[in-house]
């Protein structure tokens, strides 16, 4: 997967470089609008990170004209200004997600991955599995190592979230919103009793564990341990 | 378009009112002037005429007739402005006294009668005249048409001068009248030029003073007390600014002062990768925590500048209640505190913003219940439209003092309290911030082992901005 960022700061830009490419993602990066619009023009990339404050020519110009000459990858506007109105004029302009300063890497990463993922294979299987961990999707049931598991509903559509993202960190304020559709800033300390009663129940009793916490990010769910 | 002043406003007014009552007392003046003339005239003309008849009807012959114009001429003497004029039979000249000013069209016209006389002006001079039928002494003979006319210019010239003088008079009345009225107007504005100048001292340090009511006419007091009024209100809004600045930057010292010690301290030897991941990890917490304050906080901002977007669309209260309890359930049990919700209740409003308003409610209520305990929401109707939401626990009674501050940025009961996980104070702020955009409003007690926090809330959003 190709990315291009264009992010005038660069600090920032030089930390995204290296977090998505360590993420697998090969990228291109530039400090200028009007370069940002000849490389997404001319590149084929599979995601553009945008920012909005650019020299040259700004994000929403770089957008437009992305557009207008129909190119239709998926856009993440970053910005470091909130307001209702120039959300709008993004998603407006065309842009798929947007961002705003600051926010965490982990979560970028989050948003960068569904928007790929969107629109490609939308056909599941009812069955997903991680090791020796099965949960049927129609029945919702979930089974490990042959011993069935009791679940509640959230504590499924929690698992099923972590299984559909394996391997990828997933924020406290991601799982807030997809599992229990608290689209703010909520207690933290909810999400991480919510995962320590799932991994008891997922974990507990078995040699390889698969929850993970990752500390000050969120959490994860993966077969090998990393280190 | 600049309106005019005051002290402007009220010498015009001064000086168009007197000039109207002088302008009427004039023509009245005037009038009654003319009038006395015009009585004056017909009675001199009646005069003469009176006599013209006497001698008419002495003449009870054609012979005594054909002398009588001596005798007319005889009793005119004296009488140089006035002119008498008889006709013939056949309508020629048979008499006229010496100012034979009469024109021979007041003859032929038909008689006018005493007391209707007709004007008109011959050369320079203006004369007034009757012409009226006389009988004769002569029995069966027709009446003479008689015309008496008089010089009326010396009356016009005085009439002229006379109203000249009046109205030259009553120029300069104005003129003096709008002088006045400015003096008057200038003076009887004191008080209000005390007050602006009162009112331009006041800067935002100066904020705690205010205007003494009782040193005003009665008319601006309602004014100075506006005024004081305001002042309160600023001084109030402007120290809550001026402690939430010092607040966000006292909030913000603390995560900062420890990032700098922790990543010195680190960096102080080489540690091994673990160390550092320990470092960087923690490092990312304080990040994380710091970047919420901030989104609190812009939330909070935009919220004060009235763009918090609210799309109003029908909300089971309930519902959403029992949907916020799916999420704190886990929380809940692990702290041995009970859940329970009661009335329903459906009305418009923000679903996003609202959620998060009852959610920061539920969330300092969990925070401060002992285990064993109970949070309780309570959904009522109201009448007029109100919907109140009130979510009450158990556990200590917050003492009365901090009540009003609660729903203040920062505000913390118990400042030693201010670093655990619940965030930077800023929730029931938010909450507050979100009921209001609504166009409710907030309320919280406490007593009895009980807090409770409540919103009241319109059943449709008004416009509270």
């Amino acid at each position: 997967m190709k990315l291009l960022i264009v992010e005038d700061e660069l600090k920032t830009r030089s930390y995204l470089k290296q977090g998505l490419s360590e993420a697998g993602f090969v990228v291109d990066h530039t400090g200028d609008g009007l370069d940002g619009r000849h490389l997404a023009m001319t590149g084929d990339y599979d995601l553009v990170i945008l920012d909005v404050m650019l020299p040259g020519m700004d994000g929403w110009q770089v957008l437009q004209s992305l557009r207008q000459a129909g190119r239709d990858m998926p856009v993440l506007l970053l910005t470091a200004r909130d307001k209702v109105d120039e959300r709008v004029k993004g998603l407006e302009l065309g842009a798929d997600d947007y961002l705003v300063k600051p926010f965490a890497f982990s979560e970028l990463l989050a948003r960068v991955r569904t928007l790929l993922r969107r629109g490609k294979n939308p056909q599941t299987p009812d069955v997903l599995r991680v090791a020796d961990l099965e949960i049927d999707l129609r029945r919702r049931r979930a089974v490990r190592a042959g011993k069935k598991i009791d679940l509640t509903a959230k504590e499924f559509a929690l698992l099923e979230l972590l299984i559909r993202h394996q391997g990828e960190i997933l924020p406290r304020s991601l799982i807030a919103s997809q599992v229990w559709d608290m689209n703010f800033d909520s207690d933290t300390n909810v999400i991480e009793v919510a995962v320590r009663r799932l991994r008891a129940k997922i974990d507990d009793g078995f040699e390889t564990k698969l929850i993970r916490t990752a500390r000050g990010m969120g959490y994860v769910l993966e077969t090998t341990d990393p280190t | 378009m600049k309106s005019i002043s005051l002290t402007a406003r009220l010498t015009l007014l001064f000086a168009s009112a007197s000039a109207g009552v002088l302008l009427l007392a004039g023509l009245l003046l005037s009038q009654a002037i003319e009038r006395h003339f015009l009585q004056q005239d017909l009675e001199e003309i009646a005069g003469r005429l009176g006599r013209v008849r006497e001698l008419l009807l002495t003449a009870t012959s054609r012979r005594a007739l054909d002398a009588l114009p001596q005798q007319l001429n005889d009793a005119l003497i004296g009488y140089s402005t006035l002119a008498v004029i008889i006709a013939g039979k056949d309508g020629s000249r048979w008499f006229a006294s010496s100012g034979d000013a009469l024109p021979q069209a007041l003859l032929k016209a038909p008689p006018t009668g005493e007391g209707n006389p007709v004007e008109w002006s011959q050369g320079a001079r203006v004369y007034r005249g009757v012409t009226v039928g006389l009988p004769t002494g002569i029995p069966g003979e027709e009446p003479l048409t008689v015309a008496v006319a008089l010089d009326i210019t010396p009356h016009m010239e005085f009439m002229a001068t006379f109203r000249m003088l009046l109205w030259g008079a009553m120029a300069v009345a104005v003129g003096v009248m709008a002088l006045l009225g400015w003096v008057v107007a200038r003076s009887g504005l004191h008080p209000l030029r005390e007050v602006v100048s009162t009112i331009a001292t006041v800067t935002g340090s100066r904020l705690t003073q205010r205007m003494n009511e009782s040193g005003v006419p009665g008319e601006l007091t309602d004014l100075v007390s506006a005024f004081n009024a305001m002042l309160g209100r600023l001084e109030d809004s402007f120290r809550r600014l001026s402690d939430f600045s010092s607040d966000i930057a006292h909030e913000l010292r603390t995560p900062i002062s420890n990032l700098m010690t922790q990543t010195d301290v680190a960096l102080g030897r080489a540690r091994s990768a673990e160390e550092y991941r320990a470092v960087l990890h923690s490092s990312l917490e304080e990040y994380d925590r710091m970047a919420r304050m901030i989104r609190d906080m812009l939330f909070l901002a935009k919220a004060d500048n009235g763009m918090i977007a609210i799309n109003a669309e029908p909300i089971d209260l309930a519902n959403e209640v029992q949907e916020l309890f799916e999420f704190y359930k886990a929380l809940a049990e692990e702290c041995g505190v009970r859940l329970a919700v009661s009335g329903d209740g459906t009305l418009e409003g923000d679903k996003l913003t609202l959620r998060r308003a009852v959610n920061n409610m539920l969330s300092n209520a969990l925070r401060h219940t002992l285990p064993g305990g109970t949070v309780s929401v309570r959904i009522e109707r109201h009448d007029r439209g109100v919907i109140e939401v009130a979510v009450e626990n158990t556990g200590e009674d917050i003492p009365p003092e901090h009540l009003p501050r609660l729903f203040d940025r920062f505000y913390r009961v118990d400042p030693s309290r201010q670093r655990n996980s619940e965030g930077a104070g800023l929730g029931l702020a938010i909450t507050k911030s979100i009921v209001e955009a609504h166009g409710g409003s907030v309320t919280v007690n406490s007593r009895g082992g009980r807090t409770c926090f409540s919103v009241k809330l319109p059943v449709r959003p008004t416009n509270a901005n």
